[in-house]
């Protein structure tokens, strides 16, 4: 469907490029709508502009965690559960969605980055298992994670926010450049 | 509310997914000070926020759906770094925090599914060790906060 707008775009913006160039375009336009990353300048900005609407227009904070927390409880007994995190995290899986598929559509996968070239398989799944357990602990005990503290908590100038903050990002760049010593640089 | 919710839930995870967040070559990169591109995008959404919600909270602003704007600030306790510290362990070794890691599976990362029952064990295993076996609300998590500080 997005194919026929692609083409439209391809012949307003490809009025310079040769005719096999321009071909090239309109290929490369009809697998992927969005740059492979965009830009922190935009992005950066947009993702502190909705921190300011949930708070400005709902009064919520906006955390992923809790989330979680809270589609798991409506699994488990729907009553008990705070409705809007749980909408929250449909939003986001839904989002990602669009986003994964502008990108040139989900394309299952066994990939992993370096993690994955450097363990086989049966090592890196309880590898990764036990690091979002220490993820999910950590952020309940400390009450947030990088968006509800790193994101949300610090643009509030809240204090617990801010320490936990600093402290997941030294401890996670201090570990990171341990690894990456003691594994020659591999990871 | 609810729709409002997810349209922000929308926006969110297109972000994720198109800064590049959901990918752990990206985080690893940054955790390696390799390229200072999320730092900068934590910054600018700092940037951009918090002069917003000062100025918000300052003129006392009533919100459409919930009454006066109040910001959940807390003060710091310990287990701010606790909590913090097991959080940075996680993220350097799955290179992914919670929102991005519903990126990545949407993104086609089996292993990503991994990273996300972690995730959720994790949270239950906090949940039981802070004697709230059903997952109410936060308020729910306060003996642990009176634990911590005596």
């Amino acid at each position: 469907m997005y194919g026929h707008d692609s083409q439209n775009r391809f012949t307003r913006l490809g009025t310079r490029g040769t005719l096999s160039s321009q071909f090239q375009v309109k290929e490369a336009c009809n697998v992927d709508l969005l740059p492979e990353r965009l830009a922190w300048y935009i992005g950066g900005p947009l993702i502190g502009l909705l921190v300011v609407a949930l708070y400005a227009v709902a009064n919520k904070h906006l955390g992923i965690t809790t989330a979680y927390l809270q589609v798991m409880t409506f699994v488990r007994s729907p009553r008990n559960a705070e409705m809007w995190r749980v909408w929250l995290f449909a939003g986001i899986v839904g989002g990602s969605l669009i986003a994964a598929f502008l990108k040139g559509g989900p394309s299952p996968n066994l990939t992993y980055g370096a993690l994955g070239n450097l363990l086989p398989i049966a090592v890196i799944v309880p590898v990764l298992f036990v690091g979002g357990m220490f993820m999910g602990f950590g952020a309940r005990w400390g009450g947030g994670c990088t968006s509800g503290h790193g994101i949300s908590g610090a643009a509030i100038l809240s204090r617990g926010a801010l320490v936990a903050t600093v402290t997941f990002m030294a401890t996670a760049i201090g570990l990171t450049l341990i690894v990456h010593l003691i594994t020659g640089g591999k990871l | 509310m609810n729709i409002f919710v997810v349209l922000i839930g929308l926006a969110f995870g297109f972000l994720i997914v198109a800064t590049g967040l959901s990918n752990y070559t990206v985080i690893h990169d940054m955790l390696l000070l390799r390229e200072p591109d999320v730092f900068l995008l934590m910054g600018s959404s700092f940037a951009v926020a918090m002069p917003l919600l000062w100025i918000l909270r300052r003129r006392s602003w009533k919100t459409p759906m919930a009454g006066e704007l109040s910001l959940n600030r807390v003060p710091n306790e310990r287990k701010h770094v606790y909590g913090g510290a097991l959080f940075g362990v996680g993220w350097a070794t799955a290179g992914t925090c919670p929102g991005p890691a519903i990126g990545m599976v949407a993104s086609g990362s089996l292993l990503g599914l991994v990273v996300m029952a972690g995730l959720g064990s994790g949270i239950i295993l906090r949940n039981l060790a802070a004697g709230n076996i059903f997952f109410k609300s936060d308020t729910a998590i306060q003996p642990s906060r009176s634990a911590a500080n005596p």
